[in-house]
């Protein structure tokens, strides 16, 4: 990729018209003019980036701190009373609600979309492909709030159904809702890493007698690992900021989740239901701004895990 | 970058301008008002503030309203912080209601009655609920609707967050300030009016409570309370009892445009209009 862009960053310079005369300058001053005004414009975009999300980090965790005024670190992270009204901040039921969400929508997601990569990139015939390409990527457009709509007027009757709940609300519901919401991102971000792999690693492995799924599961895979864990970190974290589809199925309780039938509450669906009715100066309202903190240092972690794991695998490919 | 930087400044600097101006001259003059109003608050009370602000700018072009709703707290808490000169709230946010402190030092002016009912799935055939059978059910004491005169099946409690105006209003009224307790099963909570409407239609033997506007069509009933049925006459009648105020809080008693607004906004003209088409129940026809 990079290539590309330097090949065309240096194909069109002799296209400047300008005469070199007329100007004054020649023709190196102005390419290295131009060159250090862009270097400067990516630079700024950049930094521009980086402000941000320090801002981010600063503003929310300088609210959120303030929580650790009124009540002490360890009634946040180890209490399981969340009961504001009374003064009771314990968070840990949503820290592992949202935990147990995420892990229970990877175990659906993953092996599904992987699977489908796999179908579109290597075994599907070519009208098939360009019929499923599509469709993926019109699903990955689809606002999550119509995800959340159906979960609640299609699926959650469905569970209600099979399962013989009077509320079918909880973990199960909002990790299929998430499942399918995230299932083209990754699927989609996974074909275009298998589609990535050479063709003469698959002859090659042909050549020596595999089979089409020897040369699946030990050639094309471990090649694509890493394409495949950008994926799935890109599937991971939207499955754990995903905040409108999960508050219309879960419940909304602030409890643990004793089963998948519980209702209950995840750290983004329980901001989401308080924040517009707590007061601004209010230990509640830190403990949710906590809470978002913690979100964002939950979401940090878990990609920089899943980078440190791709990485490793990556070496043995 | 710049350029957008400059635009963005003096688009800023026209607004404060703009905006001081505005406020400096809340002097009524030659019979036309002139101000900036800003309203924050309830969401409940956000169709009536919008449709009162249309009219009364039409009224008065001088006057700007801008009007937004989020939470019922956040109305008297941003005419606190001078954000906002009207704070809409589905309580008088000047006294203490549970959960919530008093205002000190804020009028609350009232604007309209809201009606609020009791709402049960098409599936449950109960029809009517004493107050007493109300605080057995949300507070977790009955668990069937065999035990209210229905049919053997659980009750599903669907229960507006807390800190919501409407569950505020409907604990005072309804269950004369009895607890809603969180239940491991068949409990279940949501974050405004449509999403109760949807999740009480959709879900069979569940009994939610909701603003009475929004008890039409979908797979839900309103039920009586102590044998009256939930409808804007008896409100007006005296006999049905679970309805609130809703109130414009001020900063004090209002002046200047702000009061012309609240004026307009109590007139009869508007009250008997605009307000009954929108289903609240005008102030005036409450004893």
């Amino acid at each position: 990729m990079s290539t590309h862009v330097n090949d065309l960053a240096r194909g069109e310079a002799p296209k400047l018209k300008e005469p070199v005369n007329r100007s004054g300058w020649n023709r190196a001053a102005r390419v290295r003019f131009t060159n250090k005004l862009f270097k400067s414009y990516f630079l700024f975009s950049i930094l521009a980036l980086c402000l941000v999300l320090a801002l981010v980090i600063f503003f929310i965790g300088k609210t959120a701190l303030l929580t650790f005024r009124d009540i002490s670190f360890a009634q946040f992270f180890l209490s399981f009373d969340w009961t504001p009204e009374e003064g009771k901040f314990g968070a840990a039921s949503f820290i592992i609600n949202t935990l147990s969400l995420t892990l229970l929508t990877m175990v659906f997601a993953v092996p599904i979309s992987v699977g489908l990569a796999i179908l579109i990139a290597e075994i599907a015939p070519k009208w098939l492909k360009s019929f499923i390409r599509p469709v993926l990527d019109l699903l990955v457009g689809i606002p999550s709030i119509v995800y959340g709509y159906l979960g609640l007027t299609v699926l959650i009757p469905i569970i209600r159904n099979l399962s013989g709940e009077n509320l079918g609300d909880g973990l199960l519901a909002a990790s299929i809702v998430l499942t399918i919401m995230i299932l083209p991102t990754i699927s989609r971000i996974s074909d275009d890493a298998i589609t990535a792999v050479p063709k003469k690693y698959r002859e090659a492995a042909y050549a020596l007698g595999s089979t089409r799924l020897q040369v699946i599961f030990r050639v094309v895979l471990p090649a694509a690992m890493r394409g495949i864990a950008a994926a799935v970190i890109l599937g991971m974290t939207r499955a754990i900021g995903e905040t409108m589809a999960v508050v219309m199925v879960i419940g909304n309780t602030a409890q643990l989740a004793k089963s998948f039938f519980t209702p209950t509450s995840v750290l983004t669906s329980n901001i989401v239901m308080q924040i517009s009715n707590v007061e601004f100066d209010s230990t509640w309202n830190y403990a949710l701004h906590m809470m978002a903190f913690l979100l964002l240092i939950i979401s940090f972690g878990l990609i920089m895990l899943i980078r440190f794991i791709s990485r490793r695998g990556g070496h043995t490919a | 970058m710049k350029l957008v930087k400059k635009l963005s400044l003096v688009a800023v600097a026209a607004a404060f301008v703009i905006s001081s101006a505005g406020v400096g001259s809340t002097a009524q003059a030659a019979g036309s008002i002139s101000g900036k109003i800003t309203i924050n608050g309830s969401t409940a009370l956000l169709p009536l503030s919008l449709q009162a602000a249309k009219e009364f700018q039409r009224l008065n072009p001088k006057v700007k309203i801008a009007a937004s709703g989020k939470g019922s707290v956040t109305g008297p808490q941003a005419v606190n912080k001078g954000i906002a000169d009207i704070g809409a709230c589905d309580w008088d946010a000047s006294t203490d209601v549970p959960g919530f402190k008093a205002f000190s030092g804020q009028v609350a002016n009232k604007v309209a009655v809201i009606p609020f009912a009791t709402v049960v799935n098409k599936s449950v055939g109960v029809d009517n609920l004493t107050t007493d059978q109300l605080k057995g059910i949300f507070s977790g004491k009955i668990t069937n609707w065999k035990d209210v005169g229905g049919a053997n099946a659980d009750i599903v409690v669907i229960t507006r967050a807390f800190g919501s105006g409407t569950r505020v209003n409907y604990q005072a009224k309804a269950l004369a300030g009895g607890d809603i307790t969180k239940k491991d099963k068949n409990y279940k909570e949501v974050g405004s009016s449509g999403d109760m409407k949807t999740a009480v239609s959709t879900t069979p033997n569940s009994i939610g409570y909701i603003d009475l506007v929004y008890v039409s069509g979908g797979d839900l009933k309103a039920v009586s309370f102590n044998g009256v049925a939930p409808t804007a006459d008896n409100v007006v009648k005296g006999t049905y009892k679970v309805w609130s105020y809703g109130y414009y809080m001020t900063k004090g008693q209002p002046t200047g445009a702000t009061k012309a607004f609240i004026d307009y906004v109590q007139s009869k003209k508007f009250q008997d209009s605009s307000l009954k088409k929108l289903k609240f129940i005008p102030i005036s026809s409450m004893k």
